[in-house]
């Protein structure tokens, strides 16, 4: 069963949903369509705002649908603009033999639904193609004034955000003195009740980057061992003071808007001159997946450049709110494509987006570890001096192996270190990786611990994360 | 950072911890960049400092005793390829239990591949998987002293030099192919082991047991343990010989286990003994007469009644009594001769029917042969497809097309209906068959699923999709 516009009419839940849709027709944001008509399943995946795209998959013939986006509208805008491409320009979708292992997980879950009946199909109760499309192309013409008002506007907001900001800043530093007067001893004890507090205050005053980070502290803390907390305590805190006054050093700075108040959407990086564009080919390191104290959940793919002779990372960042429930993920560990990544302007870039993924690369390694650096933190170090606010690093770890301590807690160290350098690694390790050498392994180093994402050893590419 | 910031910031950082000002405390030089402001300007500036010098001049203090595990030992067999991962953990993750595993496990090895270590590691007692993964059996088990795995052939002097599951491997190979000197190993090395030791070690006399090993199994009466005294008595009864004497005290248990079964005479033109089970009086009963069928030797039991076990077998009324039954076949599989086990199978597999399935019982002491036919027998008739999951030491990759004509049958309506008891048998059939089938049957069998209506992603297509992805591969790898 094909689509017609009237059964997408039927479907969609809403007009705005509609008209959002008809937004994302347009070919340039599908930067993959295929089809399997045998299967009677078509699918894609959307650019969106996040730095990963969304995966989207529909049924031809039930009409069930599943998009990775974590819109409470069902069918989603990007469910219904892939129902669109196929009703309108069905010739945009290549035709696939086999199906992708993430269509095949949602086979595998789905429940077959009766397909809706042509009378419910008919009844669109209100919600026009048409009307979308004719909003989608009619753009209003302002006139000058309007558009010097519009500015206008914008430019007294920025600068109401960016005095209150300053205020946000100057009572966190406030409060910061507050607690070194108090005693540590006793901020590491009330740690969150303290950091929500002054988290709150942060956002009413629309520093709310910096307030998720105050947010995150308390349980940073937790997850070391009491005696090593008041030191961790100095470092998150000291860090907070300098990047306040690095703020008020550059206001206008993107990387301290960011990390202070706000991000910038998918389209200014794109716009940024700033923003460092790398073409090469990129394997999937591994995934961090947190639920936060504001009740976002932060997904982190770690990426690593195999084309570099040097280890080089880049870090695709997507937030969404709990309540949406578990994504599935738009990579897994150990694949490895093609794709130019646009990076946030940064002191030290890491964070990007896809700008176009290509298709996959089979061979390559990864870049081999300076011999002669006899610090496996030199990577940390230089990021700090670049970017000493920053909290997490991507550091590439020489040849070595992962050993207990008498507690049975993990540490990494380098293999015939005569200097016995070892680092603690933050979670419960496999007891199979005890017995494996790793010729080279990628972890986040933050200050205290080392949290393992990938692992290269003789019985191949190990997944840690 | 110098000695006098090292101390400077070890008296600031436990002023902070207590509270109060740490100026006076911090050494002169981050004192004069510190300075110039208020005084609380001038301890966020400290702060600041103390920071990035905890930050990046300052590591955790590795502990002195970090322990080392040995290395994880290589494998005789290449490792699956990592385009194959995803299928066997996908696989795995569907096994239900431990035997569902090890199908996985020994489905891979039958392509003369290994798994990754990361996806699948035998516990340090497993003793059901393929032989090559005997080195990361030892290594989990964690034996200390022992620091390489010895390559040569196991004798008395090598003994220590092999882990206990790399000599268990051995032996058990050398029992096949020189039945003699392996037990003369296991005679003069086994008594110094612990009972448990002793115990798998004797095991291990069920490859080619034979006449020969009467003196030592007899020998075995006066052992400290008392499993190892039963498990020779159950080995020399697979040999003919009766029981060794018992515990003392209370009644012969062959005798009260004999009166749980009356015989009598069936047939007008052949007259022929009948031994029939009596039917329990109550549950307590029933629970006596389960523990005196897993203590007592079919032979002895046989001979209670003044005949062999052929005769014995023979005259059995299979279906009187179903828990009986499966008393009895257990009996026959732990202590019955070779003939007597082979003389079972092959009676019930002629004659089909539900008792048929009591020869699951006998799967691990039967040939190739009668294994495939107990097999496609069950997969004859669609109301015992179910009992497939109960299969044991059933060998992979074999189970044709042409077998499945019953099967398919009852799996089409099954994987389209809405019966979930139905879907559900059927997903454990699909699971047993990913093990039993060749590859190309697999294949085969997955397009003829989705035809029929299952999702082509069904976890219980799981192990099939490895299967026939791993004779792809095998293809491939050949071109």
């Amino acid at each position: 069963m094909e689509f017609d516009l009237k059964t997408i009419e039927a479907l969609a839940p809403d007009q705005a949903s509609l008209s959002a849709a008809s937004k994302l027709t347009k070919r340039s944001n599908w930067p993959r369509l295929e089809k399997n008509e045998a299967l009677a399943l078509m699918w894609g995946e959307c650019q969106g705002s996040g730095s990963n795209p969304y995966r989207v998959v529909v049924d031809t013939g039930d009409h069930g649908y599943k998009c990775t986006c974590p819109s409470r509208k069902f069918p989603c805008k990007h469910s219904l603009a892939l129902m669109w491409i196929a009703a309108t320009v069905p010739t945009s979708f290549t035709p696939a033999d086999s199906t992708p292992e993430w269509v095949n997980d949602w086979l595998g879950r789905r429940r077959k639904t009766t397909p809706p009946s042509t009378q419910q199909a008919s009844g669109a109760g209100g919600k026009s193609i048409g009307e979308a499309a004719r909003t989608d192309e009619s753009t209003e013409v302002e006139d000058t004034a309007a558009v010097e008002r519009r500015e206008a506007a914008q430019r007294k907001r920025a600068e109401e955000t960016r005095s209150s900001v300053s205020a946000a800043l100057d009572e966190m530093d406030q409060w910061i003195s507050d607690q070194l007067r108090l005693g540590l001893a006793g901020f590491v004890d009330n740690s969150g009740d303290r950091c929500r507090r002054i988290a709150a205050r942060l956002v009413d005053m629309k520093a709310t980057a910096l307030a998720g980070r105050l947010d995150e502290i308390p349980s940073r803390l937790m997850s070391l061992r009491s005696e090593e907390r008041p030191d961790a305590a100095i470092r998150e805190l000291g860090k907070l003071v300098l990047l306040a006054k690095a703020w008020r050093a550059a206001p206008d700075d993107p990387e301290m808007k960011r990390l202070v108040s706000t991000s910038e959407t998918r389209e200014q990086v794109l716009a940024s001159p700033h923003a460092v564009q790398v073409e090469s080919a990129w394997e999937v390191l591994g995934e961090k997946i947190e639920t936060r104290r504001d009740g976002l959940v932060s997904h982190s793919t770690w990426l690593l450049d195999i084309r570099s002779a040097a280890p080089q990372f880049a870090l695709l960042l997507d937030y969404f709110p709990a309540s949406a429930g578990r994504r599935s993920n738009a990579f897994t560990p150990g694949d490895r494509f093609d794709a130019r990544l646009i990076f946030y302007p940064s002191r030290q870039p890491l964070r990007a987006l896809v700008m176009d993924r290509k298709g996959k690369v089979s061979s390559g390694e990864w870049p081999a570890v300076a011999s002669s650096e006899t610090d496996p933190l030199a990577t940390h170090l230089f990021c700090q001096d670049a970017a000493p606010w920053l909290t997490d690093c991507p550091v590439m770890l020489p040849p070595g192996a992962i050993l207990l301590d008498d507690r049975g807690a993990p540490w990494w160290q380098a293999a015939g270190d005569p200097n016995g350098i070892a680092l603690p690694i933050n979670e419960a390790v496999s007891p199979t990786l005890l017995g494996i050498d790793l010729a080279a392994t990628v972890a986040l180093w933050n200050g205290s611990r080392l949290d393992l994402l990938a692992a290269r050893s003789s019985f191949g590419r190990l997944d840690l994360s | 950072m110098n000695e006098l910031e090292q101390i400077g910031l070890a008296a600031m950082r436990d002023c902070w911890i207590t509270g109060g000002t740490s100026f006076d405390l911090a050494p002169v030089a981050w004192q004069q960049i510190a300075g110039g402001s208020d005084p609380d300007e001038k301890e966020r500036r400290l702060l600041v400092i103390a920071a990035q010098a905890l930050e990046i001049a300052l590591r955790p203090a590795a502990p002195s005793t970090l322990k080392r595990r040995p290395p994880l030992p290589a494998l005789a067999l290449p490792m699956l390829p990592a385009q194959l991962r995803p299928l066997v953990r996908a696989a795995l993750k569907q096994a239900a239990d431990t035997r569902g595993k090890v199908r996985v496990v020994a489905l891979v090895a039958s392509h003369g591949l290994v798994l990754h270590p990361m996806d699948w590691m035998p516990a340090a007692s497993d003793q059901d998987s393929p032989d090559v993964y005997a080195p990361w059996v030892d290594w989990q088990a964690g034996v200390e002293g022992q620091s390489h795995i010895s390559q040569d052939r196991l004798t008395a002097q090598n003994w220590h030099d092999f882990y206990p599951a790399a000599r268990r491997t051995a032996l058990a190979e050398m029992r096949r192919r020189e039945p003699a000197s392996a037990r003369l190993l296991i005679e003069t090395k086994g008594s110094g082991e612990p009972a448990e030791i002793r115990l798998a070690l004797i095991q291990l006399m069920h490859f080619g047991l034979g006449p020969d090993d009467v003196p030592f199994l007899k020998g075995l009466s006066a052992d400290r343990s008392g499993k190892v005294r039963e498990l020779a008595g159950r080995l020399l009864a697979r040999l003919g010989q009766h029981g060794l004497p018992g515990e003392g005290g209370g009644e012969d248990p062959v005798t009260e286990l004999a009166a749980f079964i009356s015989a009598g005479k069936s047939g007008f033109i052949r007259r022929r003994t009948t031994y029939t089970p009596v039917k329990p009086k109550s549950p307590a009963q029933d629970q006596r007469r389960a523990e005196l069928f897993g203590t007592c030797n079919l032979v002895d039991l046989a001979t209670r009644f003044g005949v062999g076990e052929t005769e014995f077998i023979a005259g059995w009324q299979f279906g009187a009594d179903n828990n009986a039954d499966i008393f009895f076949a257990r009996m026959v599989a732990a202590s019955g001769s070779d003939g007597a086990v082979a003389q079972m199978a092959d009676t019930l597999v002629a004659e089909g029917g539900k008792p048929a399935l009591f020869v699951l019982q006998l799967m691990p002491r039967l040939d190739t042969g009668r294994k495939q036919a107990l097999i496609r027998l069950i997969l004859k008739d669609a109301a015992y497809l179910a009992s497939l999951s109960l299969l044991e030491a059933a060998e992979a990759g074999w189970v044709e097309w042409g077998d499945l004509g019953q099967v398919l049958q009852a799996l089409r309506p099954a994987v389209g209906g809405s019966d979930d008891a139905a879907r559900r048998t059927a997903d454990n059939v699909l699971e047993m068959l990913g093990f039993l089938a060749t590859s190309a049957t697999a294949k085969r069998l997955i397009d003829e699923m989705v035809t029929a209506g299952m999702p082509p992603a069904a976890p219980s297509l799981g192990l099939l999709r490895l299967n026939a992805a791993l004779a792809e591969y095998q293809s491939e790898s050949r071109k």
